[in-house]
């Protein structure tokens, strides 16, 4: 898959816009999904197209060196970043020492239910979602919902291994605090700065 | 700069997280392990990290539809980005050999220099 992705940038360099269009059907998926993730479905659509717009101007600085999907991943985190930069950010929940919690689900965590989301919980985890700072939220959805190790985190956003680490964990907490303040327990306190 | 107590506070919400995901080894894990023994809030904590945990993997692992319009949008911007370059190529080409011609018809065009036989000067 990746020596066939990167067969295909390399062609799409030379301006062959038929190795381009196989590229975007192979991972519109993941570039839209990401941008959803960071921003929402309000945003998705737009940076979605900004992201293919960068890919195809840039992709004769694509050298190989490491897999497409990182390349790519890293382009879309960028957009989504910087779409973020722009918009007056919701402030991340402060913790005021009340231990945060989160409901077992209806049936218990053995339910094999609970391992598909209902609507609400869907929409709770959205709107938790957007009290996680953009940075911070970003390595959380790369770790926890695309099972990024923390070197591939780490190349994706440009940082060293450390921050990324960092990041991750200060996501994880916070997005623990505004889920469970979404949920109705509130171990959060206001919304911050 | 966030008063130390509330530094502390982060430090330990962040620790129980970490354990939670399966993060921490030896030294760091004893210690995780000691706070959530010893207090029944951080166990909850731990409990409500692993339920979120799950609750992203799930999130995560859902098959997202991509609108038509972005793969739509991201072909045609790149057909008409490649027609645009061709265009200019074959245009500038075209423009060269016009300007050649013209020049040539005007007799502007330097003569070649002599070429010599190796017959000294």
């Amino acid at each position: 898959m990746s020596a066939a992705d990167r067969n295909l940038a390399l062609r799409a360099a030379r301006g062959d816009v038929g190795a381009f269009s196989s590229l975007v059907q192979e991972h519109s998926g993941l570039v839209y999904r990401m941008a959803l993730r960071v921003l929402g479905a309000r945003d998705a659509q737009d940076a979605s197209q900004e992201v293919w717009i960068r890919v195809w101007r840039n992709i004769k600085s694509f050298r190989g060196d490491s897999a497409f999907t990182t390349w790519l991943y890293r382009i879309t985190m960028n957009t989504c970043l910087s779409v973020r930069q722009k918009e007056s950010r919701r402030g991340e929940r402060q913790y005021s020492g009340e231990v945060p919690f989160l409901a077992e689900p209806p049936g218990g965590d053995a339910d094999p239910e609970a391992a598909t989301l209902n609507s609400e919980r869907r929409v709770e985890i959205e709107a938790a979602l957007e009290h996680v700072r953009a940075e911070h939220r970003a390595a959380l959805v790369l770790r926890h919902m695309e099972g990024l190790s923390y070197a591939e985190i780490a190349e994706v956003l440009g940082v060293p291994d450390g921050t990324a680490k960092g990041w991750v964990s200060r996501g994880r907490a916070a997005m623990l605090l505004a889920l469970s303040k979404e949920n109705g327990h509130d171990g959060a306190g206001g919304a911050g700065p | 700069m966030m008063p130390t107590a509330e530094q502390e506070r982060w430090e330990v919400l962040e620790k129980i997280g970490a354990y939670a995901a399966g993060e921490l080894e030896g030294e760091e894990a004893s210690e995780a392990e000691r706070l959530i023994f010893e207090r029944p809030d951080y166990r909850r904590l731990a409990e409500s990290y692993a339920r979120m945990l799950v609750m992203l993997d799930t999130f995560g692992s859902e098959t997202v539809e991509v609108p038509e319009a972005v793969v739509n949008f991201a072909l045609r911007r790149a057909y008409v980005s490649a027609f645009m370059r061709s265009a200019e190529v074959f245009v500038g080409a075209l423009g060269r050999s016009y300007l050649d011609a013209f020049v040539y018809y005007l007799g502007l065009r330097p003569k070649p220099a002599r070429e010599g036989y190796g017959g000294g000067i």
